[in-house]
């Protein structure tokens, strides 16, 4: 039998409305209020205890909150946390996000919960979370907890079910690939020439990729006086010691370095190479400078143009790394950056 | 144009002491075999051939090759400008052995564009490959500039495959097969005249080109692709052997040449033609790696489409990560022009799947098929039987495998089991259209 904790707010709670928004968090065993309808539709699970905490005093001392719930969690063993169902009820809404995402972080337990499209819980936490798509009020508890408890019931199995849209929550941006029967109806051929028979027909299709709203990064403004700046070089052409002292991935990178440059005028063949396999290597090896140019750098330096160089420069490999191993990394590179006192980078690709 | 092919089942394949096929059994006399490859090419110092049937417990890797037995019945070569002189393809009759493959196999050394096939178990699923019989020409040669190279050309074993596909496809030159597949392709002017009133489909192949230095990259009647320029050509022609597969591009984004012999999306259109659609061609471009070549690639392939009175256009590409590239901007200037587009290719969206799935992306982008994930982990148990070399994986660079990780380990651990990116998978992602993954929000 698999366990699941509750989280509810003062009002499902039973304490009261508006009134009792600051009632500090509690915990009790076994189910209370809507607990009740998520036990009944789980299978091979029960709700081994239930949090209640007022919406007022998550909203206004949410770490507070956060951490005194965690604390009463830290005992209990659990597979699972759900949280809700909110509704349109937006500060509960916002806890519920608030408290999942929490949670599934410190204990590594997968947390739902449900919210109408409207609560803004639902656009702070959808890419955390689980969040399935809600009614507008409680009328529609039974059928928001079915859905719920539908993929949860999958999950608690080992089966992370058909997806975000055949289970009903909001998509979060992470695609997994899925084997379809194998029939040639199924093959990306016969998709690809069906789909496009539909696109000619107006008919309606489904793209199998959905281009996500773009995420913008401004441009860093200019420099306004070059004299004083120190510029680092950074790549993901990536340039090392001949013996990758960091053994960086030659694809699908996860590791970065940093290499010292100070007193050299230039990189020489055969003390540095690329270690980059999505290009043809050999110019890179030749000239190490035509990825990292360090030659051209110091020429500039030498002529007044910039205020120093970095005696530092940083490396890693662009091909087939993800965006989100790029994001880390230079979230890892900048602060050290920053600390040296650079005041600009120049990245250089392939 | 018309090209006729003549299917011989394969039910299984013997080593003997003569060739024939009969009643569906291709017998290969091994040691002739091997003798006249190895007379072909003396870079080639060890040659084996060894069979791999469907739901063996055997793991191939690393494989660097799959191509269809076939001949001509004119005696043109199989693959012109690569196995003999070039000659003309797209027309005539060819015969091909069905339900099997030549799959060339390093019997050592791997490299960045090689994969793995698992014949049974979990693995099996993960490409196309587990459902033929795989005559693996296993080999090693004296190539000796490239051996500890991660990318390598594979030149004498590649060719040997090629040879070893016309010598096997040479068995059954002077029977009669069991049935026939045709493909006809009107002239574009020939269609004009019909006036069926059924929207123009142009077809986009974008194949690997990115390698600057010659012998990596796919070839068009053996000219390396990376010095080439978009062209318009028959779709018989690829299906004939005018297109092989280089030895670039991690493994799964890679089209192989037999793929390009029985490209399943060309199929499916000449499914509709005539019926929803006319299919006018085959844009053959390229995925050159520079910007300027990107460009000038996508708007001479927007050009060609509106001349050949394209209304729609399907686009594809071999490759993920900087081909992507070429496949969204390709797709982006066709939208431009009116000729909406279908594009089929995967994607990259990390272990946790999180991560944007091409590298550039547009939201004229509008009808997408997904055919994979290239960072999916595969774990899998030790196979009975090993073709070839696991400890390519953890030495030679292949994509999607590796020698170090703190977490993970070595991808062929001591016991025999694995763990890698689908990555590696051979043709793994199937973007020729064999596919029948899709991604899935979760």
């Amino acid at each position: 039998m698999k366990k699941v904790i509750h989280y509810i707010n003062q009002f499902f709670g039973g304490i009261g409305g508006e009134d009792k928004a600051d009632q500090e968090p509690f915990i009790r065993e076994g189910v209370i209020g809507p607990g009740m309808a998520v036990q009944a539709a789980l299978k091979d699970a029960e709700i081994t205890h239930t949090v209640v905490c007022g919406d007022n005093y998550m909203g206004s001392n949410t770490e507070t909150a956060i951490s005194e719930i965690l604390e009463m969690l830290k005992d209990k063993e659990f597979d699972l946390f759900i949280a809700g169902p909110a509704f349109q009820a937006g500060r509960f809404g916002v806890a519920c996000g608030n408290i999942c995402k929490a949670v599934q972080k410190h204990f590594g337990v997968p947390a739902l919960t449900s919210m109408n499209e409207e609560n803004p819980g639902v656009e702070m936490f959808k890419q955390d979370v689980i969040i399935f798509r809600g009614g507008k009020g409680a009328v529609k508890m039974r059928q928001d907890v079915k859905v719920l408890t539908d993929y949860a019931n999958k999950l608690l199995a080992g089966d992370r079910g058909g997806g975000a849209l055949a289970e009903g929550y909001f998509p979060r941006g992470c695609r997994h690939e899925k084997f379809l029967e194998d029939v040639r109806e199924n093959t990306a051929a016969y998709r690809g020439v069906q789909m496009l028979i539909k696109k000619m027909n107006k008919q309606p299709y489904q793209s199998e990729l959905v281009i996500p709203a773009r995420e913008a990064i401004p441009i860093a403004p200019a420099i306004q006086d070059m004299s004083k700046a120190v510029i680092a070089m950074v790549t993901t052409g990536g340039i090392v010691p001949m013996d990758n002292p960091d053994r960086i991935q030659s694809a699908s990178a996860t590791r970065w370095g940093k290499y010292d440059i100070s007193g050299m005028d230039r990189l020489e063949s055969n003390v540095f190479k690329t270690i980059h396999a999505g290009f043809d290597p050999a110019a890179a090896n030749a000239d190490p400078n035509v990825i990292v140019p360090l030659d051209a750098m110091r020429a500039y330096e030498k002529a007044g143009r910039f205020g120093r160089l970095h005696n530092w420069f940083y490396s890693t490999v662009g091909t087939g790394t993800t965006e989100a191993e790029a994001r880390r990394m230079a979230q890892e590179i900048i602060p050290s950056l920053v600390k040296d006192g650079v005041t600009a980078i120049i990245l250089g690709s392939t | 144009m018309k090209l006729k092919i003549g299917n011989f089942p394969v039910r299984d394949v013997c080593l003997g002491s003569e060739n024939g096929y009969k009643d569906g059994v291709l017998t290969v006399d091994k040691a002739a075999a091997i003798a006249y490859l190895k007379e072909c090419d003396d870079h080639i110092t060890d040659l084996d051939i060894v069979i791999a049937r469907p739901g063996d417990d055997t793991r191939i890797v690393p494989v660097i090759e799959t191509i269809e037995p076939r001949c001509r019945v004119d005696g043109r070569t199989l693959f012109p400008g690569v196995t003999d002189a070039v000659v003309p393809a797209g027309e005539g009759e060819l015969k091909a052995l069905k339900g099997c493959c030549v799959t060339v196999v390093g019997k050592y050394y791997g490299s960045f564009g090689d994969g793995v096939i698992d014949m049974g178990g979990e693995g099996a699923m993960h490409t196309y490959w587990s459902k033929l019989i795989n005559i693996c020409l296993v080999g090693d040669t004296d190539e000796e500039f490239e051996r500890h190279e991660q990318q390598k050309c594979n030149h004498a074993l590649r060719w040997a495959g090629h040879r070893l596909a016309e010598y096997l496809g040479n068995i059954v030159r002077s029977q009669a097969a069991e049935e026939f597949e045709e493909y006809l392709f009107e002239s574009v002017s020939a269609r004009a005249a019909r006036n069926n009133g059924l929207p123009n489909v142009v077809l986009v192949l974008q194949p690997q080109s990115q390698m600057e230095a010659l012998g990596y990259n796919d070839l068009w009647y053996g000219w390396d692709l990376n010095r080439f320029l978009p062209t318009f050509v028959s779709p018989t022609e690829v299906l004939d052997g005018a297109l092989i597969s280089g030895s670039f591009m991690p493994a799964s984004s890679k089209w192989s040449t037999y793929e390009m012999q029985n490209f399943p999306t060309i199929k499916e259109l000449f499914a509709e033609d005539g019926k929803s659609l006319n299919f006018v061609g085959v844009i053959l471009s390229m995925l050159n790696v520079a910007l300027e070549q990107k460009e000038r690639a996508a708007i001479m392939v927007g050009n060609m489409a509106r001349n050949l009175g394209a209304d729609y256009a399907i686009v594809t590409e071999e490759g993920y990560g900087n081909p992507d590239a070429d496949y969204v901007r390709c797709q982006v200037v066709l939208e431009d022009l009116g000729i909406p587009v279908v594009g089929i290719s995967n994607e990259c969206t990390g272990r946790d799947g999180f991560s944007q799935p091409l590298v550039t992306l547009d939201s004229k982008l509008n009808a997408l098929v997904s055919t994979g994930n290239v960072s999916e982990l595969s774990d899998l148990p030790a196979c009975a039987t090993v073709i070839g070399s696991l400890e390519a994986m953890n030495r030679d660079g292949m994509s999607g495998s590796w020698g170090y990780d703190e977490k993970l380990g070595k991808s062929a651990r001591d016991d025999g089991s694995i763990i890698m990116e689908d990555n590696n998978w051979f043709c793994g992602d199937h973007i020729s259209g064999f596919s029948v993954k899709t991604m899935v929000e979760y």
